[in-house]
């Protein structure tokens, strides 16, 4: 009797002990609250002790005790603002480890990545995932914002909230752009070179600007430490602070947007009444957001291991004795790019994205419509919906074949053999290279190399290699028999030619060669390019 | 199920999917690293192909040197020799950096190969006043460093295997076997000339004029011919042994003039099969 008395006696002190720790550990719950919580069951004491962690908690202090229905409606929402948050963590995560393997100098940035990807476990992955969720920060940033300006979500008491949004997609931008150089190949050298060269189009304070961004006339290593710099300290805690700001507003003070029908009173009673009913944060919005996480991680997994969207590109190391033909900026600046194909780059580049700026911060103040539904705002929502259909053609024109003449002879050639990325001719099996001079003629031949043998069960010839030949005997016998095609187009009289070398084992050497008479002086013209092709190139 | 534990459900099964999915990639990670340091050196001597287009003038546009001026770089002696004979006590390719970055103020071998003069091979990094990069140099020691599974030995090949050819062009040859010329044309050094560098006329055909079998037998019927070959065999044979006795208008760059007693007869007719083989 005594012995029972006393082993309950224990028991009893070590599942109070235990409580204690778990209360210490979550910050208020105790044991069986906490496995209520887990189960979605009710709160186990009075009063709440879920609320309780609110207050003594530090990361739950900034969260609110709970939303009200209306605004957790997820067609209103889409999560959208979680995501971007969601990314930024990512990014900061996987930049760190990044961090580790990187060294900010033009003799050392490019081996440092090609050491990452050929000899970290994981590295590519980093390195994609970081890229992966770069470009979905931007995209979430974007639509977050177009959602809260189709709900009418930046009126009233949230237009200082808009201001920080404003903020947040500008620091977006910067942060991608800015990590967008450190690589140092080709690709990123020549996208921000471009990029930068608008900051001298600024009147006034334009050359010392660039000299502040580049730290020189031109990119180099002082440039590639300010960019390191920006992107690693000063935008990250820019987007902290100005994130923070911008979620306290949220939380603390005009909460997540309802429905413009329910947050103006005009739906039903009893919709009123079931959008006004509160859902905790704990357990109810806790377990979503955890749940959003793991989903968002296993999409960005998912999207590198299935190699979904390709591995993230690394040109040749960048050479700034050499412009490539075609210069891309990402893809989220061909907007920029395109505007800049219409006029001139101080006017295009800076003073019109000024007013851009402008008017994407002076939303709630020239929008003096006090209704929120876009039903009622017609005006507001017609001129966004023809901002973003502006922005997606001015995107097509960024691209670089849209509005650039390019020689015919230079633009063929790049095609089959671009300066960087992998093109036709580097995808045909190094074993159908097979060494000779093929001549453009009328017709291209039906196989090129007729008596190639590559295997015991293999036809003989080499049909991906007559495949690219045909293209380039094709695309040069139309111009210079279509009468029709623009000047720079036209290769009157010409001679083509397709020549593949023994270089070195496994190294072939293609020489592309076009000669034509120019349309206008009528003098002969040669273009050609010389190709080193190794066995193990491999795919991009 | 309440939402909350639909969500801890579904949550904790995407985790283990992904931990599953981060599992799978890792077994593949040795290869994938693998493969890419592959590729990565595939495209350091791609790269380097492209620079050597620098060296080519003295070094040959193969590697294979220039008599008297400098030394080859793809035949076995550099790869095996050299090291010992300069004292390098590092490996070939920081031989090749180091001799790349700095080059050379006077040359080690001024009997055989004198060099461009003062400097004997000038500097080419940028470091010393070149114009190259170290990556760059790294990438042209990784092109010549894929010389050295297939570097020749000229050493041997000095010895003839018969009699020399000599410059009687109306001898008659043996059966020729242009695999074994095609392999000869390159160890003779002359491929450096007679491909792509405007030198020498190509051989294979261009644009304007035909391949070398075709443009033999029409160089005897030109009036300007002033050599004794009645037929495009002997009009090559001359062209070899005594390259002096008709130059082609426009190519002033005279051919060595001592194949007749560098190769045998039997070279001599592999070789000249071989240019009738190029289209």
């Amino acid at each position: 009797m005594l012995n029972s008395l006393k082993l309950q006696d224990l028991r009893k002190k070590a599942a109070q002990a235990l409580d204690q720790r778990v209360r210490i550990i979550t910050a208020g719950l105790g044991i069986n609250e906490l496995r209520a919580a887990l189960r979605g069951d009710p709160p186990t004491e009075r009063p709440n002790p879920r609320y309780k962690v609110h207050t003594i908690s530090f990361l739950f202090h900034i969260r609110p005790r709970y939303y009200e229905r209306g605004s957790t409606i997820f067609a209103h929402t889409f999560r959208l603002g979680f995501f971007t948050t969601f990314a930024f963590v990512v990014e900061t995560i996987t930049g760190l480890i990044l961090m580790i393997f990187y060294t900010p100098s033009p003799s050392e940035a490019y081996g440092s990545i090609l050491n990452l990807l050929s000899n970290v476990p994981f590295g590519s992955m980093m390195r994609d995932l970081h890229r992966l969720g770069a470009e979905a920060m931007v995209i979430f940033t974007a639509l977050h914002m177009l959602r809260t300006f189709l709900t009418g979500s930046y009126k009233k008491d949230r237009s200082f909230t808009w201001l920080t949004g404003v903020i947040l997609l500008g620091i977006t931008l910067f942060l991608s752009f800015s990590g967008y150089l450190l690589p140092w190949d080709q690709l990123a050298y020549w996208a921000v070179t471009i990029g930068t060269s608008m900051a001298e189009a600024m009147p006034l304070i334009g050359n010392q600007a660039n000299l502040l961004l580049r730290g020189a006339p031109d990119i180099g290593a002082g440039g590639l430490l300010r960019f390191y710099l920006l992107h690693v300290v000063l935008l990250p805690l820019a987007a902290i602070l100005v994130l923070s700001i911008h979620y306290y507003k949220v939380a603390r003070e005009h909460g997540i947007s309802q429905p413009a029908h329910i947050e103006e009173g005009k739906a039903s009673p009893e919709e009123m009444k079931n959008a006004k009913q509160r859902i905790d944060y704990i357990p109810d919005l806790l377990t979503h957001e955890v749940f959003l996480t793991a989903l968002g991680m296993f999409l960005l997994v998912a999207a590198i291991a299935f190699n979904i969207y390709g591995p993230a590109p690394l040109e040749h190391i960048a050479n700034p004795q050499q412009t490539p033909l075609d210069t891309k900026a990402p893809w989220y600046f061909w907007w920029l790019q395109g505007m800049l194909k219409l006029g001139d780059k101080t006017l295009m580049g800076v003073i019109l994205p000024g007013v851009m700026v402008a008017i994407l911060v002076g939303i709630p103040y020239i929008d003096r419509n006090p209704h929120r539904s876009m039903f009622k705002r017609p005006w507001a929502v017609g001129a966004g919906l023809l901002a973003t259909l502006v922005i997606v053609v001015l995107s097509y024109m960024g691209l670089p074949e849209f509005g650039i003449p390019h020689a015919a002879a230079s633009r063929i050639i790049q095609d089959i053999i671009p300066e960087e990325g992998l093109g036709p001719l580097r995808a045909v099996p190094f074993d159908q290279l097979q060494p000779g001079v093929y001549e453009v003629g009328g017709t291209a031949p039906k196989n090129l190399c007729p008596d190639l043998i590559l295997g015991p069960d293999q036809p003989r010839g080499c049909p991906e290699l007559t495949e690219v030949f045909k293209e380039f005997n094709d695309r040069i016998i139309r111009a210079t028999t279509v009468a029709n095609l623009p000047k720079h187009e036209r290769l009157p009289n010409v001679e083509a030619v397709m020549l593949i070398e023994d270089w070195q084992r496994d190294l072939r050497k293609v020489t592309m060669r076009i000669l034509w008479d120019d349309v206008d002086t009528e003098a002969r013209k040669t273009y050609e390019r010389h190709v080193y092709l190794h066995r193990f190139h491999g795919g991009e | 199920m309440s939402r909350v534990q639909i969500e801890i459900t579904l949550g904790a099964l995407l985790v283990l999917v992904t931990g599953a999915l981060l599992v799978v990639y890792g077994l593949g990670e040795e290869e994938r690293m693998e493969r890419l340091e592959r590729e990565q050196q595939a495209r350091a001597i791609e790269v380097g192909a492209e620079l050597f287009e620098l060296c080519k003038d003295c070094h040959g546009i193969q590697g294979e040197g220039v008599p008297g001026l400098c030394p080859p770089l793809n035949d076995k002696f550099f790869f095996t020799e050299r090291m010992k004979e300069v004292g390098w006590s590092g490996s070939v390719e920081d031989y090749i950096v180091a001799t790349v970055s700095g080059g050379r103020m006077t040359s080690t071998r001024p009997e055989r190969y004198a060099g461009q003069g003062l400097p004997a091979m000038p500097g080419w990094s940028e470091d010393y006043g070149g114009p190259l990069r170290a990556d760059q140099i790294r990438n042209i020691a990784s092109f010549i460093m894929n010389w050295e599974s297939t570097a020749p030995d000229r050493r041997e090949e000095g010895v003839l295997a018969g009699p020399p050819v000599g410059t009687d062009i109306t001898i008659s040859l043996p059966e020729g076997n242009a695999e074994n010329g095609a392999a000869l044309a390159t160890a003779q050094g002359c491929v450096a000339c007679h491909v792509a560098t405007p030198t020498g006329p190509g051989w294979a055909s261009s644009a304007s004029t035909p391949a070398i079998a075709e443009r033999a037998a029409l160089r005897i019927a030109q009036a300007d011919y002033t050599g004794t070959a009645t037929d495009a065999g002997q009009y090559l044979l001359e062209s070899i042994v005594l390259p002096q006795v008709y130059v082609v208008e426009g190519y002033l760059t005279p051919m060595p003039a001592d194949f007749g007693s560098k190769l045998t007869a039997q070279d001599a007719a592999d070789i000249i099969a071989y240019m009738l083989t190029i289209k």
